[in-house]
C-alpha cells in the first residue's frame, strides 16, 4: 500500500494549493481551533499520512453515513479521497463479498494499531440478531476494535443504544462501548445522525494532532457537545420571556415563540445544531419551527413523546409513559383526599371515645 | 438482673425516653404546679423550619412554573419581558437558601439537643414505630407519650425529607451549572461530574428533581395534617 500525505494525494487529484489551503482552514474552524492554529493543520496535512478506516456497520439504517456522505467543510470527497483512506465500508466501498473482507483483513494486519475503527449501528448481546460475512457483529467489533488505534462511534446507536436498543430490544442491543475494545480508546459522536461536519471534524481532529480530541465525561469530544442546544437557540429570550408556542400553527408558533410547550428538548439535548446546522448551514429543526426531539441524548427514543415535555416516567413492560406533572399531581391529590378522610375518621372516633369517657364517670 | 440479649434490645426498652440521647438535654422549664415546659425545639430549629417552610412554597411554585410554563402566550410584548426568566432567577436564589438551610439543618444533628437527632440505630425505634402506627390506623396502641417526635414520624422525615431534600438539591444544583458544561466543576468526578452517572442523563434530571419535588409536596400534606392531629387528640 503507498504512504502518501494528504497534501500529496490532494495534489495528485489537481486540487491546487490554494484551494487546499482553503481546505485546511474551513477544517480549523470546524475543528472549534483559532484562526493562528491554521498553520498546525496545514502543517499535519503536508506531513502526515492518510490514515486508513475501517467502517463497519451492525444495527443501523445507515442515517450516520448518509450524514457523512453531504459533508461540505470539508466535502466528503475530499475526506474521503485526502484526509483518510477508507478501506472498509459497506456503503462505499467499490468491492463486494470476499473480496473486501480480505481487504480489511490485510488492513489489521498491516495497520497493526494505526488504523481507526468507525462504528455504526449498535451490537446485539449475542451476535447471533447481526451477522455480517458470517461472524456476528460483537466479535468482529472486538477483533476490529483492539486491533485499532481508535475507535470512533457514529450515531446515537453505537453511542448509546439508540433505536435498535429502545423498548423492548428485542435483539438486546447495546452501545459499542458495552463491548470490549481492550486498551483501544472510544470515543462517541453521538447523533441520529450526528452532523456530518462533526463526524468529519473528529477524524481531521486526530490527523492534526495525533490524538483523539478532548472528551467529556460521557466519551464525547467536548468541542462539539459540551453546550446544550437551549442555551445557544435563538428562540431563548421567548423562553426567558415566558412567551410558548401552545400548538402547531397558532399565532404564538407564527410569532417564533419558544417550542418549550410543544415538547422541545433543547433544555435536556447536547450538541452542536445551534452552532453548526445542517446541510452545510442551511437550517435545523428549532429553526424552521419543530421542536428539538433530542436525538443525541441517551435513550432519546424512549423518552415519550417528541412533542410532550419530560413525559418519560417509564412504565414498567410497557412502552407507554406519562407526564411526572401527571403523577405528581394525582398522588398528591389522592394524599390529600386521604388526609380529609382520616381527619374526619379522627374526629368521629375521638367523638365517641369522649362520650364512652364520660359515660363511664357517671 | 436479666442480661438484655438482641431481640430486647431492639424491641424491648419500654422506657421511650431511654433512646433519645442522655447527654443532649432540653433545657427544662419549672412552671409550678409540679408541671414542666420542656423546650424540645430550641429557637434555631424553629428557625430553620419556617425559612424551609417558606423556601419549599417559593420553590414549588416557581418549579411548576418552570415545569408546566402555565401562562398563556401574550401577543403584545415587551422588551422587559421576563417571566421565566424571574422565576428561574427566584428558583435558584431560593434553591441555594434551601441548600443553605438543609446543610445548617445537618450540622444542628450532630449539635442540637437530643430531640434534633436522628434515632433509628438505637434500641426500641422499632417497636416506637409500630406503636405509633397503630396509634395513626385507629388501632389500640401504647404510643408512647415521646416528647419530640415520636419514631414513625422521625422514620418518615428520614425516608421523605432527607432524601427528597438531598436529591432536589444535588439534581437542581447539577442542572444549574449546566450551561457550564464543560468546565472543571462540571466534569470533576469529585465535585459535580459524577452526578450524571448516578442518575442518568438530563433528562432523567430533571424527572428526579421533579419526583422529589412532589415526593416534598406529598410530605408536607401529610405532616401539616399530623401536627394538627397530634394537637387535636393529645393535648393535655
Ligand atoms: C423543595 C425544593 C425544590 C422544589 C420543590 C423544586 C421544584 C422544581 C420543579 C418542579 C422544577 C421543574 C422540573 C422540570 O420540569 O424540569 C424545578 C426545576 C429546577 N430546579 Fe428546583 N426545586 C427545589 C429545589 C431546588 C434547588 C435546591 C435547586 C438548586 C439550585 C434547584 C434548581 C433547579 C433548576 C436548575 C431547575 C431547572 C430549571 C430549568 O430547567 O430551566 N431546585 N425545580
Ligand atoms: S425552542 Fe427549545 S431550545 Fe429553544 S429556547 Fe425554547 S426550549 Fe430552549
Amino acid at each position: 500500500m503507498e504512504k502518501k500525505s494528504v497534501f500529496q494525494s490532494a495534489i495528485e487529484r489537481g486540487v491546487s494549493r490554494r484551494d487546499f489551503l482553503k481546505m485546511c482552514t474551513a477544517l480549523a474552524a470546524t475543528m472549534g481551533l483559532e484562526f493562528s492554529q491554521t498553520d498546525k493543520v496545514v502543517n499535519a496535512m503536508e506531513t502526515k499520512e492518510k490514515v486508513p478506516v475501517i467502517w463497519l456497520q451492525f444495527q443501523d439504517c445507515t442515517g450516520c453515513s448518509e450524514s457523512f456522505i453531504r459533508s461540505s467543510h470539508p466535502t466528503t470527497e475530499s475526506v474521503v479521497l485526502d484526509l483518510i483512506s477508507l478501506e472498509y465500508s459497506e456503503v462505499l466501498s467499490a468491492a463486494s463479498g470476499h473480496q473486501v473482507e480480505e481487504a480489511m483483513e490485510a488492513v489489521i494486519e498491516h495497520y497493526k494499531g494505526k488504523y481507526i475503527l468507525a462504528t455504526e449501528g449498535s451490537i446485539p448481546e449475542d451476535g447471533i440478531y447481526c451477522m455480517v460475512g458470517g461472524k456476528p457483529a460483537n466479535e468482529i467489533y472486538e477483533r476490529v476494535a483492539k486491533n485499532a488505534l481508535a475507535v470512533i462511534a457514529y450515531g446515537s446507536c453505537s453511542a448509546w443504544g439508540g433505536i435498535a436498543g429502545a423498548k423492548p430490544n428485542p435483539t438486546n442491543a447495546k452501545p459499542v462501548t458495552a463491548f470490549d475494545s481492550g486498551d483501544t480508546p472510544v470515543m462517541i459522536v453521538p447523533g441520529c445522525p450526528p452532523i456530518s461536519e462533526v463526524m468529519t471534524g473528529v477524524i481531521a481532529h486526530y490527523l492534526t494532532f495525533g490524538i483523539l480530541p478532548e472528551l467529556d465525561g460521557f466519551g464525547r469530544p467536548k468541542a462539539f457537545y459540551k453546550h446544550r442546544i437551549h442555551d445557544k437557540c435563538n428562540r431563548r429570550a421567548y423562553f426567558d420571556a415566558g412567551l410558548f408556542v401552545e400548538s402547531f400553527d397558532d399565532e404564538a408558533s407564527k410569532q417564533g415563540y419558544c417550542l418549550y410547550k410543544v415538547g422541545c428538548k433543547g433544555p435536556t439535548t447536547y450538541n452542536s445544531c445551534m452552532e453548526m446546522r445542517w446541510n452545510g448551514g442551511t437550517s435545523m429543526p428549532i429553526l424552521s419551527g419543530n421542536p428539538c426531539i433530542g436525538c443525541s441524548e441517551d435513550g432519546f427514543w424512549d423518552a415519550g413523546s417528541f412533542t410532550e415535555r419530560l413525559a418519560d416516567i417509564p412504565l414498567p413492560q410497557k412502552i407507554a409513559t406519562v407526564d411526572p406533572a401527571v403523577i405528581g399531581g394525582v398522588v398528591t391529590g389522592v394524599a390529600t383526599a386521604a388526609v380529609v378522610a382520616h381527619g374526619a375518621a379522627t374526629a368521629v372516633k375521638k367523638n365517641i371515645d369522649d362520650k364512652k369517657n364520660t359515660h363511664e364517670d357517671h | 438482673m436479666k442480661k438484655k440479649g438482641l431481640m430486647d434490645h431492639i424491641f424491648g426498652a419500654h422506657n421511650y425516653e431511654d433512646f433519645y440521647n442522655p447527654k443532649r438535654q432540653a433545657k427544662i422549664k419549672d412552671l409550678g404546679d409540679g408541671k414542666v415546659k420542656v423546650l424540645v425545639w430550641e429557637l434555631p430549629v424553629r428557625i430553620w423550619h419556617w425559612v424551609n417552610f417558606l423556601a419549599i412554597i417559593v420553590l414549588m411554585f416557581t418549579g411548576l412554573y418552570i415545569a408546566l410554563a402555565f401562562s398563556s402566550a401574550r401577543f403584545e410584548t415587551h422588551a422587559t419581558d421576563f417571566l421565566m426568566g424571574w422565576l428561574r432567577w427566584v428558583h435558584f436564589v431560593t434553591g441555594f437558601v434551601f441548600m443553605a438551610a438543609l446543610l445548617f439543618r445537618i450540622y444542628w444533628t450532630f449539635v442540637g439537643n437530643r430531640y434534633t437527632t436522628f434515632d433509628i440505630y438505637k434500641p426500641g425505634f422499632i417497636r416506637g414505630l409500630w406503636e405509633s402506627l397503630k396509634f395513626y390506623i385507629f388501632l389500640p396502641n401504647k404510643k408512647p407519650h415521646t416528647i419530640g417526635h415520636n419514631a414513625l414520624a422521625q422514620f418518615a422525615y428520614w425516608i421523605f425529607f432527607g432524601l427528597c431534600s438531598i436529591i432536589l438539591s444535588i439534581t437542581g444544583l447539577y442542572m444549574f451549572f449546566e450551561p457550564q458544561q464543560g468546565t472543571h466543576f462540571m466534569m470533576n468526578t469529585y465535585i459535580l461530574g459524577w452526578v450524571p452517572h448516578v442518575f442518568g442523563n438530563s433528562v432523567k434530571l430533571h424527572i428526579w428533581h421533579q419526583g422529589a419535588a412532589w415526593g416534598t409536596m406529598i410530605f408536607m400534606v401529610a405532616h401539616i395534617y399530623l401536627a394538627f392531629r397530634e394537637d387535636y387528640l393529645v393535648r393535655e
